[in-house]
């Protein structure tokens, strides 16, 4: 029960420290919403393609040239726009000059392709359709001599069609302010650590702490009720910022709220477990937070929250992995984006073992002091 | 409360040395003693905020090393710094340090209303103290204290800091609280305070009890002592050195235009005081010789003003 009223009255004092609360819930959506929108074409994995403009030249009216208008009509529907060219007009110049996206020259010896270097995804397509077209052509060409009645067969399967639109299923990817929305949850988690750092201290500035350590309660109750209470706020804090994010700004937190709810806690736990352990290790207020604002950043930074750091190598790896910012980003992206249960296991599991470190170190040290 | 060869050492230093005192149920007991004599320590080793490296300490008759929260039940403690929650209102600051008690639900409420009753704080229950004046912040500091209704009050410097009025406001509850039962340990640097309220006195030094009884008790010890008055005009060039080479003269301390000369009673010495002062241009408004009180009691004995 005294556990509980502890934490109940840190629970309602850190509501009331209006500065702290508004610390913990506007500074990580202020920075979701400026990072998310500002970086948003980091982000962006689609490529528009415009209209294709493809100049051509046919000499003769070869024998191919019947079989090609046809092609031409049928790729109009795909956005491409064949032009043919005046004798006057030098059709690899215009290429050159990006005017036309290709040129192609119809003869009697075959097709002949000049892609534009400046659009090379458009002539890329260009020249695999072309591709497509002149194997058909010979395969009919080679049907009709041999077997001339399957000829129709042939090319009615075709459909006359020279797209097949195969789409390979990439691993889903967040978007900026999905990405920013789990950076900055987990980024503010973290920051539990400072009010926790003052959570035992505070009361010996204050001169409460004579009263806790007078009062006939155990020791461990005041320690056990603080850190609950501290726990409790910091989640609910983090709960509106995931909530706000979600219902806000249309952040992806996936299907499995629980697994988002158990990594963010565990990260709520092992930020107070941190910001109290080092309160015990560092004797000074103010080293105290200096350690611990220096940890963050670094952590903050390295974890990604501010950008995302991609194809990281060696010791800067090493660094990254080392941020519980990163672990926890990572879980949630591998359990949202890929229903990787796993990770969130694992990280969860990583977060409540040094927690515990911290903890043990810091109840340690705690049962040593006299008074609190 | 009973103390048996109670001692604290921090290090080398030895802050409570084999210090031994008894105060019985229904007193307020003074504890007078310069900074850094051991008084908080002491009380810190009674309200169990520190552990004695040798020694007991009794509460109520039973051992407060082996009957801690029997002794903690029965202890309310009034720090000398306040200790209060400035971001929690009146009335919560006491229910929650009274339910640390035990207190629960009607008794609670019942309990921290009487408390706020008490210090004159009903009309303030739900004002936070980061807006009170300072008397009012010492008298919730006493009202936290005693909300569980503790037999043994210890009053650490009550009122340090605050107006003439909420002094005699809490000067008033401490005689209340005592009326109603209550036992109180007072210490205090006013000495005027502790000579009107207590009704038996320790003076302490160096971590020991020097001197223990009533007002008229301790005054009584000193038979050998005199103390002379001397108010002059102006008194911002007065060789202390010299004054105190006089023979007999013991101790001498300056307060405002008020030379206090504490000598040896059996040496006349009247005569060369009052030459030292025409000898050194200092106009003398008046003289008198006082009967001991505590101050000079306190003098006398540790040679040091209790505001050293």
């Amino acid at each position: 029960m005294n556990i509980f009223n502890i934490a109940i009255m840190e629970f309602k004092r850190t509501i009331r420290d209006h500065r702290t609360l508004l610390f913990m819930l506007a500074f990580p959506i202020v920075l979701m919403l400026i990072l998310g929108t500002a970086l948003s074409n980091v982000f962006d994995n689609t490529i528009k393609i415009d209209k294709i403009h493809v100049l051509y030249t046919e000499k003769n009216d070869s024998h191919i040239s019947s079989a090609f208008h046809t092609f031409i009509k049928d790729v109009k529907r795909e956005n491409m726009y064949f032009s043919n060219t005046s004798a006057s007009i030098d059709g690899k110049r215009a290429v050159k000059q990006d005017e036309y996206d290709a040129y192609v020259e119809i003869t009697d010896q075959g097709i002949q392709f000049y892609g534009s270097e400046r659009e090379s995804m458009k002539s890329s397509i260009v020249e695999g359709m072309l591709t497509a077209f002149t194997d058909r052509y010979n395969l009919i060409s080679n049907i009709a001599k041999e077997k001339p009645n399957k000829v129709q067969t042939v090319m009615a399967s075709s459909g006359g069609s020279y797209v097949k639109e195969t789409s390979l299923q990439a691993d889903r990817a967040p978007g900026s302010m999905d990405y920013y929305a789990m950076a900055m949850t987990t980024m503010i988690a973290m920051y539990s650590a400072i009010s926790a750092s003052f959570l035992i201290r505070s009361e010996r500035i204050r001169n409460t702490a004579i009263r806790l350590a007078v009062a006939p309660i155990r020791k461990m109750e005041i320690f056990l009720g603080k850190i609950l209470g501290s726990i409790a706020i910091n989640f609910v804090c983090i709960l509106i910022v995931m909530a706000f994010s979600q219902f806000a700004f249309g952040a992806n937190w996936g299907s499995n709220p629980g697994m988002v709810i158990l990594i963010l806690f565990t990260e709520v736990f092992l930020a107070v477990s941190f910001g109290l352990g080092i309160s015990y290790m560092i004797k000074s207020d103010q080293g105290t937070r200096t350690i611990i604002m220096i940890i963050l950043q670094l952590a903050s930074f390295f974890g990604g929250a501010y950008f995302k750091i991609g194809n990281a190598q060696g010791f800067l790896k090493l660094i990254i992995d080392l941020s519980p910012i990163n672990w926890a980003r990572e879980a949630l992206t591998k359990m949202i984006y890929n229903n990787d249960l796993t990770a969130a296991l694992q990280t969860a599991a990583l977060n409540v073992g040094i927690a515990l470190v911290f903890l043990i170190a810091a109840i340690t040290a705690f049962r040593k002091r006299e008074g609190l | 409360m009973e103390i048996k060869n109670l001692t604290k050492k921090f290090g080398d230093f030895i802050a409570v040395d084999h210090m031994s005192l008894t105060i019985q149920e229904g007193e307020i007991f003074g504890l007078l003693g310069s900074n850094g004599a051991g008084k908080s320590t002491t009380i810190n080793m009674i309200s169990g905020l520190l552990k004695n490296n040798g020694g007991e300490i009794y509460i109520l008759g039973k051992n407060i090393a082996t009957h801690s929260k029997f002794a903690k039940m029965n202890i309310g403690i009034v720090p000398q710094d306040l200790a209060i929650y400035e971001d929690m209102t009146a009335y919560e600051n006491v229910r929650f340090f009274a339910g640390l008690y035990g207190l629960r639900g009607t008794e609670l409420r019942v309990r921290a209303e009487e408390a706020l009753e008490f210090v004159g704080l009903s009309d303030k229950q739900k004002s936070y103290p980061k807006n009170f004046s300072g008397g009012m912040k010492r008298r919730l500091n006493i009202a936290c204290a005693i909300a569980h209704r503790p037999k043994l009050i210890i009053m650490d410097e009550p009122t340090v800091g605050i107006d003439p009025q909420s002094r005699n406001y809490i000067l008033n509850s401490v005689r209340k609280l005592n009326e109603m039962g209550c036992t109180i340990i007072y210490t205090s640097h006013y000495m005027e305070e502790v000579e009107e309220l207590c009704t038996r006195i320790a003076i302490v030094d160096h971590g020991k009890v020097i001197a223990e009884g009533t007002k008229e008790q301790l005054t009584a010890i000193i038979t050998d002592t005199k103390e002379i008055w001397v108010e002059v005009k102006t008194c911002e060039h007065i060789d202390e050195k010299s004054l105190k080479e006089i023979k007999g003269v013991n101790t001498v301390t300056i307060e405002e235009n008020i030379i206090k000369i504490i000598s040896q009673a059996e040496i006349n010495n009247l005569n060369q005081i009052i030459q030292f002062f025409i000898n050194h241009g200092l106009e003398i408004r008046s003289l008198q010789e006082q009967a001991p009180n505590l101050e000079t009691v306190f003098l006398t004995l540790t040679g040091r003003n209790l505001r050293d």
